[in-house]
């Protein structure tokens, strides 16, 4: 190829009088050029990471970073601090299985499933949780408004890890004085709502069970109100849900149709509470503190302004703000409140009360735990065995567990739990198949959680070594176990009276039509804002 | 051997690992606020020597979907930006890229008149500004690297090699799929340049100049030069009175700014 601009600076200049001789200006543009050097080109006075500095192309471990929409509700990016480590692919693609697992070019939506594992693996913390703090903080100094929060089970066993205390350790009165001592002006557990989702979420796998033993066929044909299918999914993780609507869009009917414990907690604080109290329920700021950063998204969701739709505003919605456990001790910090040194207080009556069961709703298999222990209430009519408040087959970071159970009048209960996304195509793409070929299905009900470790390994929780280790998912997971086993007064969710009273005097009994309104949901199908690859 | 690098646009998600590849390699500012490096606004400036834009456009089934586009220099196999360089600041190497050499701009800015692209952008915020553009990664390239924006993509949306398989590839992946359409971005524009795109997408949808003529634009940059009136020579003259004394500043400068980077967040 020919250069009309040479390499050195005599064939520069020569081509460049050549251009100019006849327009009398050659002696200018000889001053103008000069006898200088070169000097040094622009550019390449930083760095890349080391593995991009080999010649040619060669493959390279990770490469790098996820895509990330500016405007994710749950995660942002400072690309200020980004090192193109790669880290957050390695989180993305290998636990969670979202990216690389669809076809180029992609559609009208970056995927993501908000689970923010990527910002837990981060190095840099270039990737966060969108920051709702100031806006939290704006609504507390409101004298017209009146905020409430809500606090996730796995919350309780790591927010003290960010005042320096070790993982694991339970520190839920003092979490709750340091929520009042800020102003919330009520303060109460999502162990509430966890066991009124046992109720609902218990008994619809009971209607599923028992369609399915009277010879209904299961996939909701036949005019059935609510979805028949077996196994039922729980759908309490945000990230999961939205996982399943994008990449198993088909196997939606088998979810189930409870809203997660946050966003029952939302619907009723607007109603239920509102009324008890008689406050206007557009006076009141709904924030929870979760493990999770899926949840903003969740909270986001357009249909989950059920409370509003029943007060006659549908823009007023059910959750206004969800923080992660990292923004609750921001906040903490904030405020000057040495967590450590609080005493602890009572989480508030009427949505505050929370059984053993819904504590352990923050760690994988928990859900499960939970569900069997009062869906044998729920199909028999006695309270479970000994056995059953210790099932050790659904405890435990395996990735993928399974159990079954003889109930009394009903035969054999099976079960399978998964957690982190990777771990739950292998349950998802078993059931496809099995689908496919007619097949009786091999579980009854299916626990999955988006996050490794369940909640307490939440992509909203403090940050940790890297990367995020087992021993300190474990100290988190060892002490629900406590609380459940040690700590909390009663270990089945149909035995929390404030669950038995809300039933009593509003929702009527589970799966009623106001609890259908106000407590389940519906979900999207997001098959077509991708290109999901085929297995391999 | 002329070296090129070839576009997919459709295997782009956006990510932007590239921009930020390229900020970490040059020492350039981070301005998101200002200056954003991927989306709808992005755009080429004195700190973004590339950027990811992104393009709302239809696909064949009439649906609505995104396309991202990461833009740099082309550097032109005949650029018209260095004919236009009175001083020869800038150059084309035989490995391809149209590199820019700061000790010997006047700042003139010809250069930026001249590119039919509208590349090279001008550090108007600097009190000792330079022309800034993308320089293909020269002092890579000389170690047989490929540029920093290339090494960093996880979707393999651009490949580095020799022009002419660079070409050939280009070619073959147009023929083989269907979904592209059959024009390569930069093999005829502007007489040729070293960055080649191919797309599903036409190209003015994605924001590029479709506008510019096959030929190259050297010969037609003589004329111009030809034309510049006497007094502007003698500006130029003033220029490079000024352009000795700013570039001790510079250096002393520059120097200054060499242990500020890495430190700026
Ligand atoms: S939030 Fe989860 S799904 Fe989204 S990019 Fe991060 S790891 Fe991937
Ligand atoms: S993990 Fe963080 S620093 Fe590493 S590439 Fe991803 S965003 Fe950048
Ligand atoms: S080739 Fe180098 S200078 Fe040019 S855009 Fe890529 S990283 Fe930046
Ligand atoms: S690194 Fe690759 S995928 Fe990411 S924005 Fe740049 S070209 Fe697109």
């Amino acid at each position: 190829m020919e250069k009309s601009n040479g390499k050195t600076g005599a064939v520069s200049r020569r081509t460049f009088l050549k251009g100019v001789t006849g327009a009398g200006l050659t002696g200018a543009a000889a001053a103008l050029t000069g006898c200088k050097s070169t000097g040094k080109p622009a550019g390449g006075t930083g760095w890349t990471p080391q593995q991009y500095n080999v010649p040619e192309n060669w493959p390279v471990q990770v490469r790098g970073r996820v895509p990330i929409d500016p405007e994710n509700p749950s995660i942002v990016r400072d690309d200020k601090k980004c090192i193109l480590c790669g880290q957050c692919i390695e989180a993305c693609n290998k636990v969670q299985s979202v990216q690389g697992y669809y076809e180029l070019p992609i559609k009208d939506d970056i995927t993501c499933v908000n689970c923010g594992q990527c910002s837990l693996w981060c190095p840099t913390a270039a990737i966060s949780e969108r920051d709702d703090v100031d806006k939290v903080i704006t609504a507390l100094k409101d004298k017209n408004l009146h905020v409430i929060v809500q606090t996730a089970p796995a919350t309780r066993v790591a927010v003290g890890e960010e005042f320096g205390l070790p993982p694991g350790s339970i520190i839920e009165g003092k979490m709750v004085a340091a929520l009042k001592k800020m102003g919330f002006h009520g303060v109460f557990d999502t162990n509430f709502t966890a066991d009124l989702t046992i109720m609902e979420e218990g008994t619809e796998l009971v209607t599923r069970v028992k369609n399915a033993l009277a010879g209904g066929h299961g996939g909701g044909e036949g005019g059935h109100h609510a979805p028949m299918a077996l196994p039922q999914f729980t759908s309490c993780s945000p990230g999961w849900v939205k996982f399943c609507e994008y990449f198993y869009p088909d196997l939606l009917e088998h979810m189930s149709t409870c809203k997660s414990p946050q966003q029952m907690l939302g619907a009723l604080a607007k109603t239920y509470y509102a009324k008890k109290k008689g406050i206007d329920p557009a006076k009141i700021v709904s924030v929870s503190i979760m493990p999770c950063t899926a949840k903003k998204f969740e909270a986001a969701r357009p249909e989950m302004n059920s409370a509003g739709i029943k007060n006659g505003n549908a823009k007023m919605i059910d959750v206004d703000y969800a923080l992660t456990t990292r923004e609750l001790a921001k906040m903490m910090k904030i405020f000057r409140i040495d967590l450590t040194t609080l005493k602890d207080q009572h989480y508030d009556n009427i949505m505050g009360e929370g059984t053993g069961a819904a504590v352990i709703f923050g760690t994988t298999g928990g859900v499960m735990e939970a569900a069997i222990r009062s869906g044998y209430f729920l199909l028999t009519g006695q309270n479970p065995p000994e056995l059953l408040f210790n099932l050790e087959p659904v405890r435990g970071l395996q990735g993928v567990k399974k159990a079954s159970l003889n109930v009394p009048g009903v035969g054999e209960l099976r079960v399978a739990i998964s957690h982190g996304l990777g771990n739950a195509r292998v349950l998802l793409d078993q059931l496809r198949e099995d689908k496919k070929n007619h097949r009786e299905p091999r579980f009854h009900f299916i626990e999955f959680m988006s996050c490794p470790g369940g909640c307490i390994g939440g992509g909203g929780q403090p940050r940790t070594a890297l990367p995020p280790s087992d021993a300190v998912r474990q100290a988190r997971l060892d002490s629900l176990y406590t609380m459940d086993a040690k700590m909390y007064k009663k270990r089945l969710s149909h035995e929390n009276k404030e669950v038995q009273q809300i039933y009593t005097e509003f929702l009527g009994k589970p799966n009623s039509e106001l609890a259908h309104q106000l407590l389940h949901t519906k979900y999207t199908d997001r098959g077509s804002q991708l290109t999901a690859k085929k297995k391999a | 051997m002329s070296k090129a690098v070839l576009v997919d646009v459709t295997k782009c998600y956006g990510c932007g690992a590239c921009t930020v590849a390229c900020k970490l390699w040059n020492g350039k500012e981070y301005d998101d606020a200002k200056k954003p490096t991927v989306g709808e606004k992005a755009q080429l400036t004195d700190i973004n020597w590339t950027v990811v834009s992104k393009h709302k456009v239809t696909d064949a089934s009439g649906k609505t979907v995104w396309r991202f586009a990461k833009k740099q220099c082309l550097h032109c196999e005949e650029p018209a930006c260095a004919s236009s360089c009175l001083v020869g600041a800038l150059r084309k190497t035989e490995e391809g890229p149209v590199v820019y050499y700061p000790d010997l701009c006047v700042g003139c800015r010809y250069c930026m008149i001249a590119c039919p692209f509208g590349i090279p952008k001008y550090e108007w915020d600097k009190s000792f500004p330079e022309v800034s553009k993308c320089q293909m990664c020269s002092s890579r390239l000389a170690k047989n690297e490929a540029p920093a924006c290339v090494s960093v993509c996880p979707n393999g949306v651009m490949k580095f090699g020799d022009s002419e398989q660079i070409l050939k590839e280009a070619r073959a992946t147009i023929a083989s799929d269907k979904r592209y359409i059959k024009h390569i971005y930069g093999e005829k524009e502007a007489g040729g340049t070293a960055w080649m795109y191919i797309s599903d997408q036409p190209f003015e949808k994605l924001g590029f100049k479709t506008a510019v003529k096959n030929q190259s634009l050297p010969e037609y940059t003589w004329k111009i030069i030809n034309k510049i009136p006497a007094a502007l020579v003698v500006w130029g003259g003033i220029l490079t009175g000024v352009y000795m004394i700013t570039n001790r500043r510079n250096a002393v400068k520059s120097s200054k700014n060499n242990e500020n980077k890495g430190g700026k967040s």
